[in-house]
């Protein structure tokens, strides 16, 4: 079989011409295209939406159904990317002229990350809600969105940690109190081992979760402090990030910990040993809310693998003051997510309808309201609980109420002062103290360092 | 043995004999040099495609890789900054994280190469054995190889737990003291990932071995038994030595595989606890993506790439040099 090429002349002309198109080709797909989006209609167009969350995409729909009962000619799709794929996949779509209309952030890295690619939402906020739309939504909400000056995202729902959840069924069984002291957690613990039941559970290989309880323990040794070294205005290794850590180390060697939490995660792990009865404790925040309601918790110990699944009470209790200070340990949080509307999209103008309702009308808070996985930002939405059904409400409603109060005043961050670099310190902290390779000053020094290096870095 | 097989091609080609390869090109290998290179150049367009896609995608990714290591950059800020060789200059005076992946890379090619090695050839040699239900056992041990990672992952997360299927065992056949976390300590994490490759691994180096004890010349191994060898001096002496290329072929492989590990660790583990089972594949994953730091990740896959060519190289003229010994012995 013979190609028609006589000369090698044509050929090299060829594969030089082949070659400049492949690599022209490559650099193409390689290079970014700085071209701004289109705006389009506001009433009409398809939106793609990514996000890590909502994590079931029933509720999506559900939110989607509600936002097209208003507007019927937007098209909404949901793309769920998981959280630990949510980096790799966001970045070169961003990059790209194929992403997202409107994506996902939450405070933090991510908003630093992927704020350059997202609209300002402050304009929307004002189309919205009036010149003073910031007094009208949760202040720690809107703070941990921006960056630089910019609303990178409207936020939609808010999140707090700080506290515990316990099964309520099994410190009744055996005639258990929660734990208000460090002392006190070590005999519900001593309890429970003697009947052969799990204490307290944690999934100590994530570096989220293990900075809620570090910064519970700060919070207990001394209030304010954690969120002043994350503004830079204190230094991680104090003695009181010190004791922080040595208190971290004791529910380590107290057997409050369970054994092998360096190796488990908060999600699936932790949840799943928590919502089986395997563990009566768990520290989780706000967003484990839904699991108080019967339809929640009876799907998620479905899912967690127990046939014939049996909703049992959830209670939240305050986090102990195992620094024996006296002091509450207060609470912290920030907008759990927010909506970004890509600056490349071609729908910016759907796009951002389709933001605005679910941030900030009360149609679009209720639905998220009413889920009790995230709390809504927009203030005067509160869940209607005359539509939420508990699983005991004799135990449950009282705690719970008083929780979605009590967050309505947090005013510490959780995650928004810290980037990626701190939050991979702190779990080296965390594991390295907790596995005894490291003494609680060592850690502290070498978080400090790093903390400097961060600091350093982004001028 | 690709190139050697290519150099003697060549040889035929020049010497414009008529047996063998140029045979393979329509039979006119009695051409004269002239025709003969006319002839050759309809093969460019042919390759042309593999050639750029080659060149165009991998070389060009790899000298963009290049350029990346030089700067300080999130992968996704319009204006990076050129750091020169300061990437490469941390990564080996101040990242103890780096020094320890490269250690558990070392111990792990060396833990795996050796178990999968010895298991293969005992494998290898039960199946040459003709036993009984010899396909089943085959099947047996090679399925593992053809199961994802990503599918196992949360398997052995479940039986290496605290309140997993492996201290359940232990724990019903008297072995309770060894009860412990097995991948939530230091101690333990790297031996379990170690274990999880060979059983996954196995099956392939068991397949290689079979294979090539089928290329054993049978009159040796009766040799061997008329001067009065046993099973463990035929096994020793004929049947090892046999298998000298396929074992520098699994040598290099495996020494790749160990500097590209990622799925298993990262599953199981996440590289903890503490870092525990951190490896050059994982380090890269989490720089350039979870913390952003892609010019620091680039280096690192840089040099990942020049210890992996540095180490087949090696192993190559180590088992080239060991087959001339040989054949000079002989």
């Amino acid at each position: 079989m013979h190609l028609p090429f006589r000369s090698k002349k044509t050929l090299r002309t060829l594969a030089v011409a082949a070659m400049v198109g492949m690599t022209a080709v490559g650099l193409a797909a390689c290079s970014s295209n700085d071209n701004q989006g289109s705006s389009g209609s506001a009433t009409k167009g398809t939106v793609n939406w990514w996000g890590w969350t909502p994590t079931n995409t029933d509720e999506a729909k559900d939110f989607i159904a509600q936002f097209n009962k208003k507007y019927p000619d937007i098209k909404v799709n949901f793309k769920l990317i998981g959280i630990s794929d949510y980096q790799a996949t966001m970045r070169p779509a961003l990059a790209s002229n194929g992403g997202p209309d409107v994506f996902d952030l939450q405070p933090g890295s991510y908003v630093q990350q992927f704020g350059t690619y997202a609209e300002d939402m402050a304009p929307v906020a004002k189309s919205a809600l009036g010149s003073d739309w910031k007094s009208k939504i949760a202040p720690i909400a809107v703070s941990g969105m921006t960056y630089k000056g910019k609303l990178t995202a409207l936020p939609v729902g808010s999140t707090y940690a700080g506290t515990l959840w316990i099964n309520h069924d099994l410190f009744t069984k055996y005639d258990l109190q929660p734990p208000k002291t460090l002392d006190e957690w070590k005999h519900v613990c001593q309890v429970f081992e003697q009947n052969g039941q799990g204490c307290f559970v944690q999934g100590a290989s994530q570096e989220g979760f293990d900075q809620d309880t570090l910064q519970s323990i700060a919070n207990s040794v001394k209030p304010g402090y954690w969120t002043k070294a994350s503004k830079g205005k204190a230094k991680w290794n104090d003695p009181t990030m010190v004791k922080t850590l040595s208190i971290w180390k004791d529910l380590f060697t107290s057997g409050i910990m369970q054994k092998g939490a360096l190796g488990a995660q908060q999600y699936p792990d932790a949840n799943n040993q928590f919502l089986t009865g395997k563990y009566a404790m768990v520290m989780m925040g706000t967003w484990y809310t839904q699991y108080a309601t019967e339809k929640a918790m009876t799907e998620a110990i479905s899912a967690a693998g127990v046939a014939g699944a049996k909703p049992f009470p959830i209670v939240p209790i305050a986090f102990p003051d195992v620094a024996g200070n006296g002091n509450t340990s207060e609470m912290f949080g920030d907008a759990d997510y927010g909506l970004a509307v890509a600056s490349k999209s071609k729908n910016r103008a759907a796009a951002e309808t389709f933001a605005k309702w679910i941030a900030t009308t009360k149609q679009g808070q209720q639905v998220i309201a009413n889920r009790l996985d995230t709390l809504p930002t927009l203030k005067g939405v509160q869940p209607d609980f005359t539509t939420i059904k508990f699983v005991d409400p004799s135990v449950q409603e009282t705690p719970v109420t008083d929780l979605l109060k009590k967050v309505g005043s947090v005013n510490e961050p959780r995650f928004a002062l810290l980037n990626a670099d701190i939050e991979n310190a702190f779990l080296a902290a965390a594991q390295s103290v907790g596995s005894g390779s490291a003494t609680p000053q060592q850690a502290a020094e070498t978080l400090q360092q790093a903390a400097q290096a961060a600091a350093a870095a982004n001028g | 043995m690709t190139e050697t097989t290519g150099v003697r091609g060549a040889r035929m080609s020049h010497s414009g004999g008529t047996s063998g390869r140029p045979a393979l090109r329509g039979g006119q290998g009695n051409a004269s040099p002239a025709r003969r290179q006319r002839l050759q150049a309809p093969g460019l367009p042919w390759i042309l495609p593999a050639l750029v896609l080659g060149v165009g995608l991998i070389y060009y990714c790899i000298g963009y890789t290049g350029y990346m290591s030089t700067l300080n950059w999130d992968g996704a800020s319009p204006n990076p900054e050129s750091v020169g060789l300061n990437n490469y200059v941390r990564i080996f005076t101040s990242d103890p994280v780096f020094w320890k992946a490269v250690w558990h890379t070392v111990v792990f090619f060396v833990v795996t190469f050796v178990a999968q090695t010895a298991l293969g050839v005992i494998f290898a040699v039960m199946m040459h054995s003709r036993i009984k239900l010899g396909i089943l056992y085959k099947v047996v041990v090679f399925v593992p190889v053809v199961l994802a990672p990503a599918i196992m992952a949360p398997v052995f997360r479940q039986m290496f737990s605290i309140n997993g299927q492996f201290n359940w065992l232990l724990e019903h056949v008297g072995l309770g003291a060894l009860v412990q976390p097995w991948i939530g300590q230091e101690s333990t994490a790297l031996p379990v990932i170690m274990a999880i490759t060979i059983w996954q691994w196995t099956g392939l180096t068991f397949v290689l071995y079979f294979a090539a004890m089928s290329q054993i010349d049978q009159s040796m191994l009766e040799a061997a038994r008329i001067d009065g060898a046993g099973n463990f001096r035929t096994l020793v002496s004929i049947i090892w030595p046999s298998l000298r290329g396929t074992t520098v072929a699994l040598a290099i492989l495996g020494a790749i595989g160990a500097l590209k590990t990622f799925d298993v660790p990262w599953l199981v583990t996440i590289a903890g606890p503490n870092n525990a089972t951190q490896f050059l594949g994982t380090y890269i994953y989490q720089m350039t993506i979870q913390l952003a730091h892609v010019g620091y990740g680039a280096a690192l896959s840089i040099i990942l790439l020049l210890v992996a060519l540095a180490i087949a190289i090696i192993l190559q003229v180590v088992g080239r040099e060991r087959t001339r010994e040989k054949k000079g012995a002989r």
